[in-house]
C-alpha cells in the first residue's frame, strides 16, 4: 500500500506512469472478479458487459444530461449490480461450463445492443469524452491524479475483498462454492449469497468500467464490451490465484508491466509476440502452478509472502 | 406467393449454412460429451486449420475438398499432442483449470497466427466461379451444398462408429460411466486421447468446407466458437443429433432475423435464444435431463 503511493510520488516517467496506473486498474478489476469467480465459484466470462455498463452509463450521463461522472459512475454500478443480480437468478441452476457459456452469451447480448443502439451509444463509431481537464468532469491534465484515483479504485476493492473474505458471509461463500448441498444442508440460502457475490462484483466492475472511460476518453463496443476483456478479467485472477485477495493484485502487477514491456521491446516488428508469450505462460501457469502465483509463493516463501504485502 | 418464395429461399439457405455449423460444432461436442472438458481454443483450431486449407490450396492449386487429405490428419496429430501437452495434465486437476489452460492455448495460438500471417484476410478462390446453382425453386452456393452434404455424411458415419463398432461402444460405455468403464478393461486414457484426436480432425475437416466461404484472419476463430458454443448448448452438450439440429436451428433463425430485422441483430437473436434455452431447458434440445445441472464441479 505504501509502496504503491511511493511508486507514483517518486515521479516516474510518463510512459512508466502509464503502466502502473493500468496496473492499479487492472489489480481492482480482477479483485472485482475475483468476488464472484474466485470466492462464490461463480466463473463469469461476461463481465465485460458489466464493465461496459458502468463505463457506457456515466459517460452517456455526462454527454447527453450533463451529470458528472462522479454521480454517473454510481448509477451505471448500480444498473450493473442489477443486471447481474438478474444474471446469476436466471442461470441459478447451471453448474460449471453452462453458467460460464451462459454468462458470455449475457455479454455478447450487450455489446451487439450497445452496437447497434446507435443513437445512444454511438455504435461503432465509439463515444468521445471532451478532453478538456475539470475536475467536475473527472476529466485531469495529469497522470498523476489518474494514478491517485485508480490507486484508490484498487484499495477499496482490496478492503471489500477482505471484509467479505474475514466476515461470516465470506465463509457462507466459501462453504457454497466448495460443497452447495452441504451448505444448504446446514442453513445458508445458496441463491441468496451467490446473488449478492454477484452484484458486488459487477458493480465494482461498473466502477472501473467508468474510471477507465474517464481516462482514455473514448468507448466503442469492440474495445469495453469484447469477450478478450472478459477473458482477461478472469485471467489475471487465476495466474495470480483464485480465492484470494492478494492474488488478483499480484496477477496484475506480474500481466500489466510484462506485456507493456514484451510489447515496447519487440516492438511493431513481431506484433502478437507479447501475447503469444502471455498465452504460454498462462497455460503453464494453470497446470503447474493451478492455485496461481500468490499459491505458489505462499507454498515456498511463507515467510516472504507475509512480509511482502 | 412472392413472400412464400423468400421465405423458403431464406430457410433453405439458412439449412444449408446451418448444417456447415454444425459440423463445426461437432468436434466441441464430442469432446464435451466424452472428456466433460470445453475446449476454449476450440475457434483457433479451426482457425489453424483454415490456414492450413488455404497454404493447402494456395501452393498446390487442388480445390479446398482435396486439402482434407492434408488437413484432417494435420489436426488429428495436432489434437494428440494437444491432449498429451494440456489436457491430459488438466484432467485430473480441478475442472477450471483446463478452462483457464485452453483459454491460455486460444490467446498463443491466436498471436502465433498474427506473428505468421499478419492480421491480413485470406481466402481461396471460389468453385463455378462464384455463380449460384438452381434446385427447383430455389438456388444456392456450390460450396454450401457439398458443406451441407459432408455435414450429413460426417454425422453418419460418426453415428456408425459410435452404435456399431468397438471402439464406439468402448467410448459410449466411457461416458456412461467412467470408473465402470476402467474397471472393464476399456482403456479410458486412450479412449480420452482418441476423442480428443478425432475432435480435432472433424475441426480440420469442417476447415476444408468452410475455406471457400469464409476468409481466415487470426481472429477468425472467436467468431465461429460463439456460434459453436451456441449450437452445442441448443443441441444438448453431447449430443451429435442435437448438435446438426442445433446447427441448422442456428442457421435459419440467423438468415430470416438478417432479412426481417436487420443483420447486425441476427446474432443477438441467437444468443437470447441461448439463454432462453439455458433457462428453460438446460439440457438442450436432444441432451440428458439435468445434465447442465448436475455435478459438473469436479
Amino acid at each position: 500500500m505504501t509502496a504503491c503511493i511511493a511508486l507514483v510520488a517518486i515521479g516516474p516517467s510518463q510512459h512508466m506512469l502509464d503502466v502502473i496506473l493500468l496496473s492499479f486498474m487492472w489489480a481492482g478489476l480482477a479483485l472485482a472478479w475475483n468476488i464472484a469467480g474466485g470466492y462464490a465459484g461463480l466463473i463469469s466470462l461476461g463481465h465485460a458487459a458489466f464493465f461496459g455498463i458502468g463505463a457506457y452509463t456515466s459517460s452517456i450521463l455526462t454527454a447527453k444530461a450533463g451529470v458528472t461522472p462522479w454521480i454517473g459512475m454510481w448509477v451505471g454500478a448500480v444498473a450493473a449490480a442489477v443486471i447481474g443480480a438478474i444474471l446469476t437468478l436466471i442461470c441459478a441452476r447451471l453448474r460449471g461450463p453452462f453458467f460460464i457459456l451462459s454468462t458470455l452469451a449475457a455479454a455478447e447480448v450487450v455489446r451487439i445492443g450497445a452496437l447497434n443502439w446507435t443513437s445512444v451509444t454511438g455504435g461503432a463509431e465509439g463515444l468521445m469524452i471532451l478532453p478538456t481537464p475539470s475536475a467536475m468532469n473527472m476529466v485531469f491534465g495529469s497522470k498523476t491524479t489518474y494514478a491517485m484515483l485508480m490507486l484508490i479504485y484498487m484499495v477499496v476493492t482490496y478492503v471489500v475483498t477482505k471484509a467479505i473474505e474475514g466476515s461470516r458471509y465470506g465463509y457462507y461463500l466459501f462453504a457454497i462454492r466448495d460443497d452447495e448441498e452441504a451448505a444448504s444442508a446446514a442453513g445458508v440460502n445458496p441463491l441468496l449469497a451467490r446473488t449478492g457475490a454477484m452484484c458486488t462484483s459487477a458493480f465494482l466492475t461498473a466502477i472501473g468500467g467508468s474510471l477507465f472511460a474517464q481516462y482514455f476518453l473514448f468507448l466503442d463496443p469492440t474495445n469495453v464490451i469484447s469477450p478478450e476483456l472478459s477473458f482477461q478479467f478472469a485471467l489475471i485472477p487465476a495466474l495470480g490465484g483464485l480465492g484470494t485477495a492478494i492474488g488478483p493484485v499480484l496477477g496484475a502487477f506480474v500481466i500489466t508491466p510484462l506485456s507493456e514491456l514484451l510489447r515496447s521491446y519487440f516492438g511493431g516488428g513481431a506484433a502478437g509476440l507479447h501475447l503469444a508469450i502471455y498465452g504460454a505462460v498462462l497455460i503453464i501457469v494453470m497446470l503447474y502452478f493451478p492455485s496461481g502465483i500468490s499459491g505458489a509463493l505462499m507454498r515456498h516463501l511463507t515467510w516472504k509472502g507475509d512480509s511482502a504485502r | 406467393m412472392v413472400a412464400m418464395t423468400t421465405i423458403g429461399q431464406l430457410v433453405f439457405s439458412g439449412l444449408l449454412i446451418g448444417s456447415i455449423y454444425a459440423l463445426m460444432s461437432m468436434g466441441l461436442t464430442l469432446i464435451f460429451g466424452v472428456l466433460r472438458v470445453v475446449n476454449f481454443a476450440h475457434g483457433e483450431f479451426l482457425m489453424f486449420a483454415m490456414y492450413g486449407a488455404w497454404a493447402f490450396v494456395t501452393y498446390t492449386g487442388f480445390n479446398a475438398y482435396v486439402a482434407c487429405l492434408a488437413v484432417v490428419p494435420a489436426m488429428l496429430l495436432y489434437g494428440a499432442l494437444i491432449h498429451w501437452i494440456i489436457i491430459r495434465p488438466g484432467l485430473n486437476k480441478p475442472h477450471l483449470v483446463v478452462v483457464f489452460a485452453t483459454m491460455g492455448l486460444s490467446i498463443l495460438m491466436q498471436n502465433l497466427a498474427l506473428l505468421v500471417f499478419s492480421a491480413d484476410l485470406f481466402d481461396v478462390p471460389p468453385l463455378n466461379a462464384g455463380r449460384s446453382i438452381t434446385i427447383g425453386p430455389f438456388y444456392a452456393k456450390l460450396e454450401l451444398l457439398i458443406g451441407f452434404g459432408v455435414t450429413l455424411l460426417a454425422t453418419a458415419v460418426i453415428h456408425v462408429v459410435l452404435k456399431s463398432t468397438y471402439l464406439g461402444k468402448a467410448i459410449r460405455a466411457t461416458v456412461q460411466d467412467g470408473e465402470a468403464a476402467q474397471l472393464m478393461g476399456i482403456p479410458v486414457p486412450r479412449i480420452f486421447l482418441i476423442t480428443f484426436s478425432a475432435g480435432s480432425a472433424l475441426v480440420g475437416l469442417s476447415a476444408c468446407v468452410m475455406i471457400p466461404l469464409f476468409s481466415v484472419f487470426p481472429s477468425v476463430g472467436l467468431n465461429f466458437v460463439l456460434i459453436a458454443f451456441v449450437v452445442v448448448v441448443l443441441g444438448g452438450m453431447g449430443s451429435l443429433e442435437g448438435a446438426l439440429l442445433g446447427g441448422i436451428c442456428i442457421g435459419v433463425v440467423q438468415s430470416l432475423s438478417g432479412y426481417y430485422v436487420a443483420p447486425a441483430y441476427g446474432q443477438m437473436f441467437f444468443f437470447i435464444l441461448f439463454l432462453l434455452v439455458m433457462v428453460f431447458r438446460p439440457a438442450g434440445l436432444m441432451g440428458r435431463r439435468g445434465e447442465a445441472t448436475l455435478g459438473m464441479l469436479d
